[in-house]
């Protein structure tokens, strides 16, 4: 098993609170996901078990929703929306920027674990675009000055945390 | 309108359920139509002959309004709308051809090919293509596409040009999808299957087989044939020919007992696939893998293409005069020795209507024998002709559309999407859209039992004792309807076990449910009892009959509702032109008139009956025409020691079987596909199928047979076969059953359950899902999905036995060992076994005694 009791126990009680099964898979996913960093066909055969909904539907559910990571990923998701109003302010400079910082691909992970950089479709920040999520958080009107602060910050607080 | 394959399609009325509609008025393109309240703009359209492009709408699928092909125009709306999921209002103006439209909808096939790969000269779906059509007609040659088209290419593929096997007989190529979603929503939606998936979203949209699996269920093949583009193509069909250089002849699965209706393509020496040929009263257009793929033994290259002799004690190639007059000479020789009874005739029950009624024919009128019959598969017959309550549920005049009209439906022994692959989708739709309840009560659990509300497992052969219980369930609670207080005290005097109780107790089912069951159904306005091949199948279903009977009676359930389900394609038609020893006065009479003769008077032996015979040397002379007893019938060493007894036996089929290597004569025998006829399907609805291609010189088929034997024994049959098309077809319309009698009770007594201790597990023995009958082990694709037989565990058992899947086991009952891989079931709970008896290389029959089904021990080989 992959997911723990606790885990099971908080997508019982969300489960309860819907009028059917299926509307639980996001609330699943999400638990799952918070609990495990990533989702993958393991965790949608589990969800599955618990919510008792055919395992392809929470496959299905899982890949429409860009925000959950499907492979293990760094401790730092940087997701960076290539949709039209972002690449009309620049996303796609700032992603090479990105990854010659980082050394790494789209879709790759640095080697230290660190940040792992993938370009998703419009988060709804268009009014700050360029943008980017990493993690929980927003960081809007990138610029290269900006996204070198970014990740020197995020380097340290590793460091840090790492103490 | 013309359907995908340019053939017309008929759209009817989308009110299912029958019920008047409130009607509502609306204009399009400047002409009025009323429709039912309910009806979308687009079948309104459809209905007046107006053509709008669709790719995501299907008739039989609930709308989405996904691809935006359909856009219309209507007055007051903002923006166009989809014409598949508006819903026609009163008043509403709706214009399909403005240039706003056009426009609209060739933006919409630009977008569509944005990522198209345009390789149509390479796609299979060239020339039935929906996007290849409608770009065509709407003439986008131009593409302002700047950027790489998406691409998506799977790296584990070996295959050319991005293509991906997604189930053993299904291939997907990504470039081409439009995201209609039909594949998905047909296999959730209709078939309630779960192996095909659609992941990402947007661009990123991925069709697959849900992740590290495959798409092999049961339907599966209509994934393909309603996918509007090239993006869904199975093996069976792509590469072989273009569409438009093979021609198409109507036909049917000649399987099961359902009827499903079919297209054959083929170029009259090869068939080439077979389609959906919707018929709303049967398929309502999907068909199973058995009928779709169950046409490929046809073409098979083991096809026995000579006749064969047997000379001294080996079968040697002969021709077929020599063939014909040693027939002809040794049934007379035997006629004449020892007299027409000892002569007796088998027929399979997937013979055309046609042959099956010629070779009553010849048997009665010429031979004059009562001894044939056509039902195979059974157990043993025991003696008696069925039972008055068997054959009264049998021959009911069933529909199978109705069924959508049911309250409730309860399933009694039959795992329905392996017995009746229509009649399982048609209560599934039942279930969901009309709220339709079922109850199942099997031996054991089933696939379709998903949308029971309560599945019921038996204890092996405890059948009549559970409707015993039921019947109880129902005096006691006063549930019945049309007798009184004092009939129903005597009716509950004929059963056993003697109380619900105690039946209960022995069937393993708490009292309750059964008492829920009694009452649902009592308070239903429109229930339905199917009962299936497990019924069928079991020891003493002449007992559970009478129960059904009674049962019906008591609840006052309606004559076309409480059925025992026939299981071959032409089984209904057999029976329904007297292939059966004893027949009913009303078909005894229609005969007599048509041949203006007496019919002969002995009582005629059946099935077992002529295999004791045979074996007490009473019978001397057996033709078998396409039926395999030696590898179908129960008791396999019963049955090969009859044949081995005959003095004289003749078998005519497609293929060399177990059953021909016994013969004295083996005859090439044509398949459905390469001759006209027609079969009676489980409604008993009689539906034609016609040629397709012609068979080899060395084949000839069971009418040309059956004429030839007849004319060397100086015997004229005198019927050409537009005569015998017609004849036939009045005898099955003349049919009469003896009605059901309300008044009547029979006794419901559950048999003793033999002792078998040695022997703990129960063993079922009948189809695997993706087999029917003893042929379709020619078919390659149908092999593609289950290649070998094997024994069907449940995992619980196993984990106690120490079994492994994929280790072999040995089975053992009182009459025969067998060595197989065992496989875990995904249903099975209890300690129930299963094995298919589809496959030539095991003698699963052997297993299995006449009496009382198979019992078996089974042991883990070792692994050495
Ligand atoms: S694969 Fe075919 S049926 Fe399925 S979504 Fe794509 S185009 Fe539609
Ligand atoms: S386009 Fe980038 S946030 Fe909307
Ligand atoms: S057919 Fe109407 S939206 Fe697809």
């Amino acid at each position: 098993m992959i997911l723990k009791e606790s885990t099971i126990k908080e997508i019982k009680t969300r489960m309860e609170r819907y009028p059917s099964r299926r509307s639980a898979i996001l609330p699943a996913l999400t638990a799952a996901y918070r609990q495990v960093g990533h989702l993958d066909n393991a965790v949608y055969k589990e969800i599955s078990r618990v919510i008792e909904i055919p395992y392809v539907e929470i496959a299905e559910a899982a890949t429409f929703y860009t925000m959950f990571p499907k492979h293990e990923v760094g401790k730092y998701l940087i997701q960076v929306c290539h949709n039209i109003s972002c690449s009309l302010r620049g996303a796609d400079n700032m992603l090479i920027y990105m990854q010659e910082k980082l050394g790494i691909k789209m879709g790759e992970t640095t080697d230290d674990n660190l940040f792992t950089l993938i370009s998703v479709e419009c988060l709804g920040g268009c009014s700050a675009a360029p943008m980017m999520q990493i993690n929980q958080d927003y960081y809007e009107d990138l610029s290269r000055e900006k996204i070198d602060t970014i990740f020197a910050d995020l380097r340290a607080k590793a460091e840090e945390e790492g103490k | 309108m013309q359907g995908r394959n340019g053939l017309p399609v008929c759209v009817k009325n989308m009110s299912d359920n029958g019920k008047e509609k409130e009607q509502v008025t609306l204009t399009i393109d400047g002409k009025e139509i009323s429709v039912d309240k309910g009806t979308t703009v687009l079948d309104a359209a459809t209905l007046m002959g107006i053509h709008i492009p669709t790719f995501c709408w299907h008739p039989k699928l609930d709308s989405i309004g996904a691809c935006r092909m359909c856009l219309v125009d209507v007055e007051k709306f903002p923006k166009p709308a989809v014409a598949c999921a508006t819903e026609a209002m009163p008043g509403m103006i709706v214009r399909t051809d403005t240039d706003e439209i056009v426009k609209a909808r060739r933006g919409v096939l630009e977008f569509m090919l944005l990522n198209h790969p345009l390789d149509c000269p390479t796609c299979d779906k060239g020339g039935e293509c929906d996007l290849q059509d409608n770009v065509f007609h709407y003439g986008i040659d131009k593409s302002r596409q700047a950027f790489t088209r998406r691409r998506v290419i799977d790296d584990q593929t070996t295959d050319a040009f991005d293509d991906k096997r997604i189930g053993p007989e299904i291939i997907r190529n990504m470039n081409r999808c439009v995201t209609c979603y039909k594949c998905i929503r047909f296999n959730k939606e209709i078939a309630g299957e779960y192996d095909l998936g659609a992941y990402e979203r947007g661009n990123h949209t991925v069709i697959d087989a849900a992740p590290g699996e495959q798409i092999d269920n049961f339907y599966s093949g209509n994934v393909v044939e309603i996918c509007p583009v090239g993006a869904l193509t199975n093996t069976d069909w792509r590469y072989k020919i273009r569409n438009w250089k093979a021609k198409q002849t109507l036909s049917l699965c000649s399987h099961d007992a359902d009827g499903q209706n079919i297209m054959l393509w083929h170029d009259q020496r090869q068939l080439w696939r077979a389609t959906s040929r919707r018929n709303d009263d049967i398929d309502d257009g999907w068909i199973c893998n058995i009928a779709r793929y169950g046409y490929q033994y046809i073409n098979s290259p083991d096809r026995l293409k000579t006749p064969l002799i047997k000379k001294e004690g080996k079968q040697v190639p002969a021709s077929w005069d020599e063939a014909i007059s040693l027939i002809s000479k040794r049934f007379k020789e035997i006629k004449d020795s020892k007299g027409s009874v000892c002569l007796a005739g088998l027929i399979g029950g997937n013979q055309s209507v046609e042959t099956a009624y010629l070779f009553n024919k010849f048997f009665r009128n010429k031979l004059h024998t009562n001894n044939l019959d056509y039902r195979l598969e059974y157990i043993d017959l025991k003696g008696s002709d069925e039972t008055e309550a068997y054959n009264c549920l049998y021959r009911a005049p069933f529909t199978i559309a109705d069924l959508e009209q049911a309250d409730v439906v309860f399933v009694f022994g039959s795992n329905f999407i392996k017995d009746h692959p229509a009649i399982n989708l048609r209560l599934r739709k039942a279930y969901r859209k009309f709220g339709t309840k079922v109850y199942t009560a099997n031996p054991v659990e089933t696939k379709s039992a998903d949308i029971s509300l309560d599945e019921m497992i038996y204890s092996p052969d405890t059948e009549t004792a559970f409707i015993a219980g039921l019947i109880h369930a129902i005096i006691d609670n006063k549930y019945y309807k049309n007798i009184d207080e004092t009939k129903a005290a005597e009716v509950k005097t004929m059963l056993a076990p003697a109380t619900l109780d105690e039946a209960a107790r022995l069937c393993g089912i708490e009292q309750e449910r059964i008492v829920n069951l009694a009452k649902v159904l009592s308070e239903a306005n429109n229930p339905y009892i199917l009962a299936g091949d497990y019924f069928v199948a079991s020891a003493k279903r002449h007992r559970t009959a009478n129960g059904m009977y009674d049962l019906a009676n008591l609840l006052g359930i309606k004559d076309s509702n409480a059925i025992i389900l026939a299981s071959q394609a032409n089984s209904m038609g057999a029976d329904r032109v007297g292939v059966r020893p004893r027949l009913t006065e009303n078909l005894k009479k229609t005969l007599i008139d048509k041949w203006g003769e007496e019919l002969p008077e002995s009582p005629g032996s059946n099935t077992s009956q002529i295999l004791n015979n045979s074996l007490d040397e009473e019978i001397d002379g057996l033709f078998i025409l396409g039926a395999n007893p030696a590898m179908r019938y129960p008791d396999g060493p019963f049955v090969n020691s009859a044949l081995d007894k005959l003095d004289f036996l003749v078998v005519a089929d497609l293929f060399e079987t177990a059953t021909s290597a016994k013969a004295d004569v083996v005859l090439p025998l044509a398949g459905w596909a390469e001759q006209s006829g027609a079969y009676v399907n489980v409604e008993g609805r009689y539906q034609k199928f016609e040629k397709a291609q012609d068979a080899d010189k060395g084949i000839k088929s069971g009418i040309e047979i059956i004429h030839s034997i007849a004319r060397a024994m100086d015997l004229s049959l005198n019927l050409d076969n537009a005569a015998l098309m017609h004849e036939t077809k009045d005898i099955v319309d003349a049919f009469e059953r003896e009605a059901r009698d309300e008044a009547k009770f029979f006794e419901v007594k559950q048999a003793q359950i033999p002792e078998h201790d040695n022997y703990p597990y129960r063993l079922l023995v009948g189809n695997d899902i993706h087999h029917f009958g003893y042929v379709t082990e020619h078919c390659p694709s149908l092999m593609r999905f289950t290649p070998e037989p094997y024994l069907e565990i449940s995992p619980n058992l196993a984990e106690k036995l120490g079994i492994d899947e994929e280790t072999l086991v040995r089975i053992e009952s009182t009459t025969g060992k067998l060595v197989l891989k065992a496989r875990f079931s995904e249903y099975f709970e209890g300690d129930v076994l299963f094995i298919p008896n589809n496959f030539s290389a095991t003698e699963v029959t052997g297993l299995v005694s006449r009496e009382g089904g198979g019992w078996v021990k089974i042991e883990k080989l070792d692994d050495k």
